[in-house]
């Protein structure tokens, strides 16, 4: 499936077998190593972390202007979250990820559709695939039960956090898709804080095109 | 314009001048401290080096398998040899899609393509999305002056002038306040757009995804909301595995912005599945070459290493001195004046590789390890292979050669210079006026020779030993 544009990819590739001296050995000897790079997959050095791993998710999480909230189970989430809201003067209404649509919300005061992100939404709710505590990150996972709308468009972003489900590096969150997903879904993506830019002066504003706030509760139930 | 001229020019701008000064320490500062993070930098870096030289090194057989997994996932491979290519390819998808409007994340390779002059002339509108980009764009299509902070040669007061003449708005000069207005203008832009393009820090064999890696969510929304996304890399950014990803991510924004990680890495693979709410339905990879396939195999092949980080740039006192519109192309800095004449033609760039004092900061701070100091001195050999530097040089790199070979005219030689220089500094430690070569003195003074020259030394050394 190459379009109209064979000649472009022939003329590129055989160039570049050319200069690399590609023949059949070799390629038969490459193949066979780079097979088991991918079978493998091995990892490059990592830095080392303190034990406690939730208080250096914290800690990482709260250097980047993300703010975090504990409860002890899923069902005491929506409570956490409507307080939250209204520390903050924010709107008690918006998008809950499908996935979460049948936590008591509207028992805590609260009016959250379950649906995609829309542009007019003010707060998303959403939950994550898992988080990293190396650098305080969320992984989002797009698929129904998490649309990748709604952790973008609002400006506010809130996900709830198994705290089983905070691993120590980024190359724990893709074994753990390996193992449950089987292959990726459409769209992975790691959220660290609040959206960002340096452009003006190299002075860091929060909130440029995604949200101005990200708030987590991490959820202790097992 | 030359580029003598050019950085005469960048060097009388004051305004320049305040905000290269004002930017600099910025960068430097935060890269250096988040480095500390990282328990073994050197070994960090050494296995960065390692995976880019591993895909490198088998790049057409990596690159047939990320697109055998890509199409596997329900995105469409093709390649581009040039600029002219990518063009027709965007073009041609766009109007296939009868598409409008165009949202565009950063992407520095679509830079190398004029790809806005070349949408616009089809009649399509190409928003470029990022705050950065954005601006420039405004600005009547100025050129990025920087890899990774377009703007870095600007003020905020000069921003504030172009939103309020632009926006027709109440000028603004907070930075927060600049920064919501451009985030109210382009947010319809993209809830209208029909396509999205962004670049590609990585394309990953092993599933066949691209990474992407920005802080604003521009990136998120240009490859979320339009029903088309078209992402366009170089053919060097394949690398094997998610893992090695990881690796690649704990240098990347360290070097380029000294932070842990950017706000957001999305790693995206294939088009919408039946069960999302939202996601492209068509995605195109446009992989180009633009002089980089020639590069594998040859001396300058670690080039291919980079991940556009930016940190040579950052450290290097040139950049630091005459900013980035002075090197004439798309990258500025070491890594520019590398990749310029290796893409543009030697001959098109006579002036960069000697645009460096091979202090070596920039191979100390390059997290792929790419000796940048040596590649610009290859770049001069080659220069000198292929007779492009000047007759005069040529000349009196010759006659320098004859003398330095016959030592007794050589000390003789150095003898009469050292006088003629003591006579014109007339008894002061700086030279004002170089006699012979008065346009080396013309931004600078020269240093005047202190006391005895280095054979008069030896030759006395000598004497006292043999005493
Ligand atoms: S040459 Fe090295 S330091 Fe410069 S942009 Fe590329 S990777 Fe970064």
């Amino acid at each position: 499936m190459h379009g109209g544009n064979v000649t472009a990819r022939d003329d590129i590739l055989g160039r570049l077998r050319s200069k690399l001296g590609r023949n059949a050995q070799n390629a038969a000897t490459a193949r066979q190593a780079m097979g088991e790079v991918l079978e493998r997959h091995p990892g490059g050095p990592r830095p080392s972390q303190p034990a406690d791993r939730l208080a250096y998710f914290r800690q990482r999480s709260e250097a980047l202007s993300t703010t975090i909230d504990e409860v002890a189970a899923f069902a005491d989430a929506p409570a956490a979250v409507a307080a939250y809201l209204k520390r903050h003067g924010l709107p008690l209404a918006g998008g809950v990820a499908p996935g979460l649509s049948d936590l008591p919300w509207a028992e805590a005061g609260l009016r959250f559709e379950a649906r995609g992100g829309r542009p007019d939404d003010l707060v998303g709710i959403t939950g994550c695939f898992c988080a990293i505590a190396e650098t305080g990150t969320l992984m989002l996972c797009s698929g129904h039960d998490t649309p990748a709308a709604l952790s973008l468009l609002p400006e506010t972003h809130i996900a709830l956090v198994r705290l089983s489900r905070i691993v120590a590096a980024m190359e724990d969150a893709w074994q753990l898709a390996r193992d449950e997903l089987g292959r990726l879904p459409r769209a992975v993506n790691f959220v660290s804080g609040p959206s960002r830019t340096g452009d003006i002066e190299q002075t860091i504003v929060l909130g440029a095109h995604g949200p101005y706030r990200v708030h987590l509760v991490v959820i202790r139930e097992a | 314009m030359h580029f003598k001229a050019r950085v005469g020019e960048k060097l009388a701008d004051r305004i320049l001048q305040e905000n290269l000064a004002k930017a600099k320490p910025k960068f430097v500062d935060s890269r250096a401290k988040v480095m500390l993070e990282l328990d073994d930098i050197e070994a960090t870096r050494e296995a960065a080096k390692q995976i880019r030289n591993r895909s490198l090194e088998n790049l057409d057989l990596w690159l047939e398998t990320f697109e055998s997994k890509a199409t596997e996932a329900g995105a469409q491979v093709h390649y581009a040899r040039d600029s002219q290519e990518i063009c027709k390819l965007v073009v041609d998808i766009a109007r296939r899609h009868g598409v409008r409007k165009i949202t565009k994340s950063k992407s520095m390779v679509t830079e190398e393509a004029g790809l806005n002059r070349a949408l616009e002339a089809a009649g399509i509108q190409p928003v470029e999305t990022d705050l950065g980009e954005y601006i420039l764009q405004i600005n009547d299509n100025e050129p990025p002056s920087h890899i990774i902070a377009p703007v870095f040669h600007k003020s905020k007061e000069e921003i504030s002038d172009l939103f309020a003449r632009t926006h027709n708005t109440p000028r603004k000069t907070d930075i927060n306040e600049l920064t919501r207005e451009a985030r109210e203008q382009l947010r319809p832009h993209f809830l209208s757009s029909d396509m999205g393009i962004s670049g590609g820090n990585f394309i990953i064999a092993e599933t066949g995804s691209v990474a992407i890696v920005t802080n604003e969510g521009n990136g998120r929304l240009c490859t979320t909301l339009p029903k088309v996304h078209v992402v366009i890399t170089g053919i060097e950014k394949a690398i094997a595995t998610l893992d090695d990803l990881s690796t690649l991510l704990r240098l990347l924004p360290r070097s380029a912005t000294g932070q842990a990680i950017t706000n957001y890495v999305s790693v995206l693979t294939g088009t919408k599945r039946p069960d999302e709410f939202d996601g492209p339905e068509h995605l195109y990879f446009i992989l180009v070459d633009n002089g980089r396939a020639d590069l594998i195999g040859s001396e300058f092949q670690d080039m291919l290493r980079c991940i556009r980080c930016g940190a040579c740039m950052n450290h290097c006192p040139v950049y630091q001195t005459i900013g980035g519109h002075a090197y004439g192309w798309v990258y500025p800095g070491p890594m520019g004046s590398v990749l310029t004449p290796l893409y543009q033609g030697l001959e098109n760039a006579l002036d960069l590789p000697h645009a460096a004092t091979l202090c070596n900061q920039c191979g100390v701070v390059c997290p792929v390890k790419i000796p940048l100091p040596e590649l610009l001195r290859k770049l001069r050999e080659k220069q000198v292979e292929r007779g492009l530097r000047p007759l005069s040089e040529r000349i009196a790199l010759r006659a320098w050669a004859w003398v330095a070979r016959r030592p007794a005219l050589y000390a003789l030689g150095t003898k009469i210079g050292v006088r003629y220089l003591k006579w014109l500094a007339s008894g002061k430690d700086r030279i004002k006026v170089l006699g012979v070569a008065p346009a080396w003195t013309q931004g600078r003074d020269f240093p005047a020779p202190q006391g005895e020259t280095f054979r008069e030394l030896y030759a006395r050394g000598q004497r006292d030993c043999a005493r």
